[in-house]
């Protein structure tokens, strides 16, 4: 009991503190330097405060479209600096996308090969290249046949992250698929 | 028995080529009447001497001494800027000090006497202050269409032949890649300074490019509809056509005074080196390895190949003969080494290395020796030497948004003629123009 009237105590302390109450020698600022003020800050004036909306708290279900299960399932496949060789955690990538083909015959791929911006924009394209061509490997030995798959490099060209950093680097490292149908 | 290797003179080029560009012949004559510049007309009267030329800076010394040069120029106010031109020239060789008119000291005086109407005409003399003799008087006339630059740097070469006995780099050209707002790469063409840009081609993503050994021809690599193929431009004309094509990477590399392309493609699976003709005939394949082979440039004799190859575990230069034989590994420092780039006179390549996590420019000798590292802030690739193997262009991250630079082959008078604002690299020296 002791202690909630301490943190009541100090709530209101903090409430009030943080109340802004004017000063008198603030009221007794002259006025043409109030003017002054409004008329060097006119798009202050405009400002609307944000208005927050409180959304519905319902539940909308829906099965996902076929695009949006290959979002999914279709994520970019990485490689480390210099390498082209499949790391462990690509082929859970391109299991799941061996599935989903096995599963959706309609669908073609084009695998885009990709780099980080150190190489030198020549060898990035052949580095770019064999990504893309080690990812569809994987796939060929799950059974996609290569008439269903076109790889196309882009070395260091377009990155999906432009800052220069590792963590950049990293996910510009890699095999991107693009669905043709 | 000797295997007969014939050159081809340009005369059967141009037959050859007129199979298949049939507009060439018709080209020619146009290019004869409209070239932009009207050298034509420099009639040298008077060339002093011409059996015992002093030559006034001996290149091949150790230590080359700048020769004290005063230019005037005499005519309307537009004339002032060939002044600005020629002295940009002859400063980045680092051969020249200026020395004002009006002040003793020079040994060699320029003498220009511009007049501007439907052409521009100068009349150059050059002096020998010391001799006291006129060692140049020649007329230059350019039509008004060309640009003061073109004038400029014919008299650059000029005043250069005249101090040097060496043929001048002024009236070459570089082209290089710009990137385009919308994620592709173009490629353009530029004075060797930097000035009088011309876009070539702005289709598609373009890559690797390459200059014709005669100057007439632009190759390169693009991408369009997600197939890399090569292509050869036609300057003069503006025509292309597809030079090879085939599944995969397809990119061109150098040219060979014999007239064959080095390209690398993946049409087998894996990145070799072959050579094929100027018209996408005759295909040769030189390399067979399971890893990257790229970016073949031939030696200037057209005997030997440099490229780039991961056979040994990380991209390194080797060298092979055009066959594909007696393949030798010339770089072992750092874990990244490409791009590389042959001397006009054989002796030395320039390439792209990776050191301390930077890419800089490193020459060396063709046989692996004298090793030099040229830059050192910044990334900087794509090394490209001037046909006299004076320079070298390339390009630079250093100053904020890549660009292109020119240096002289010792690493010195680095600078940048591409303006700020401008995302271009690449940039390859083209051959002497005419």
């Amino acid at each position: 009991m002791k202690r909630l009237f301490i943190i009541l105590i100090l709530v209101f302390a903090v409430g009030c503190q943080k109340k802004y109450t004017r000063t008198p020698a603030e009221d007794q600022q002259p006025v043409d330097e109030q003017v002054r003020e409004e008329v060097m800050t006119p798009a202050e004036e405009e400002i609307v405060e944000p208005v927050e909306i409180v959304e519905e708290e319902s539940v909308e279900e829906e099965r996902l479209s076929a695009e949006e299960k290959a979002a999914a399932v279709f994520k970019d496949v990485l490689f480390e600096y210099d390498k082209y060789d499949i790391r462990p955690d690509a082929r859970v990538i391109l299991d799941s996308v061996a599935d989903f083909l096995n599963a959706e015959k309609s669908v073609n791929i084009v695998i885009e090969g990709h780099c980080d911006e150190r190489g030198t924009n020549e060898y990035n394209l052949a580095l770019g290249e064999n990504r893309g061509k080690a990812a569809m490997k994987y796939l060929l030995a799950r059974g996609i046949p290569s008439s269903r798959m076109l790889v196309i490099t882009y070395g260091e060209e377009k990155p999906v992250c432009m800052g220069s950093n590792d963590s950049c680097w990293q996910s510009n490292r890699r095999a991107h698929f693009v669905i043709t149908k | 028995m000797r295997k007969c290797k014939r050159r081809m003179t340009s005369d059967e080029l141009r037959t050859t080529n007129d199979e298949r560009l049939p507009v060439i012949s018709e080209r020619l004559k146009s290019v004869k009447a409209c070239i932009l510049l009207l050298v034509i007309a420099s009639f040298c009267f008077g060339l002093a001497d011409s059996v015992d030329a002093k030559v006034y800076i001996d290149i091949a010394s150790p230590s080359v001494r700048q020769l004290p040069v005063s230019i005037i120029i005499k005519g309307p106010p537009k004339s002032k800027e060939l002044e600005w031109i020629i002295k940009n020239d002859l400063e980045t060789t680092g051969m020249f000090e200026f020395v004002d008119p009006d002040v003793p000291g020079a040994e060699v005086k320029a003498f220009l006497d511009v007049s501007i109407s439907n052409d521009i005409k100068v009349i150059l003399s050059v002096k020998d202050l010391v001799e006291g003799k006129e060692v140049l008087k020649k007329r230059l006339t350019v039509s008004k269409k060309a640009s003061l630059r073109t004038m400029a740097h014919s008299i650059s070469n000029d005043i250069y032949y005249v101090a040097t006995d060496r043929k001048g780099i002024f009236r070459t050209k570089l082209s290089y890649l710009v990137s385009e707002k919308s994620g592709r790469k173009g490629l353009r063409v530029m004075d060797w300074d930097g000035f009088n840009a011309r876009k070539i081609v702005s289709r598609g993503l373009t890559s690797s490019h390459s200059w014709s050994q005669d100057g007439k021809f632009l190759l390169f690599a693009s991408e369009r509809k997600r197939k890399w193929k090569i292509y050869l431009r036609d300057l003069k004309r503006g025509k292309e056509m597809v030079l090879f094509s085939s599944k995969g990477l397809n990119l061109v590399g150098g040219t060979s005074a014999d007239d064959l392309v080095a390209f690398s493609s993946s049409k087998g699976g894996s990145s070799e080196i072959y050579t094929m003709n100027m018209f996408g005939q005759k295909f040769k394949r030189l390399t067979r390895s399971y890893g990257i082979d790229v970016s073949p440039v031939f030696s200037p004799d057209g005997k030997k190949i440099a490229f780039v190859s991961d056979r040994g575990g990380s991209p390194q230069i080797y060298t092979m003969d055009i066959k594909g034989r007696g393949i030798k590994r010339l770089t072992f420092e750092g874990s990244y080494n490409t791009s590389p780039s042959w001397s006009a006179d054989g002796k030395r390549i320039a390439y792209v290395g990776r050191k301390n996590g930077k890419n800089q420019i490193f020459v060396l000798k063709s046989d692996g020796k004298d090793l030099r590292q040229l830059t050192f802030e910044g990334n900087n690739e794509g090394p490209s030497i001037s046909p006299d193997g004076f320079f070298i262009a390339f390009d630079s991250d250093r100053d904020g948004k890549r660009g292109i630079y020119v240096m002289r082959i010792n690493g010195e008078g680095q600078k940048r003629i591409t303006k700020k604002y401008l995302k271009a690299m690449s940039p390859k020296w083209s051959p002497y123009l005419k």
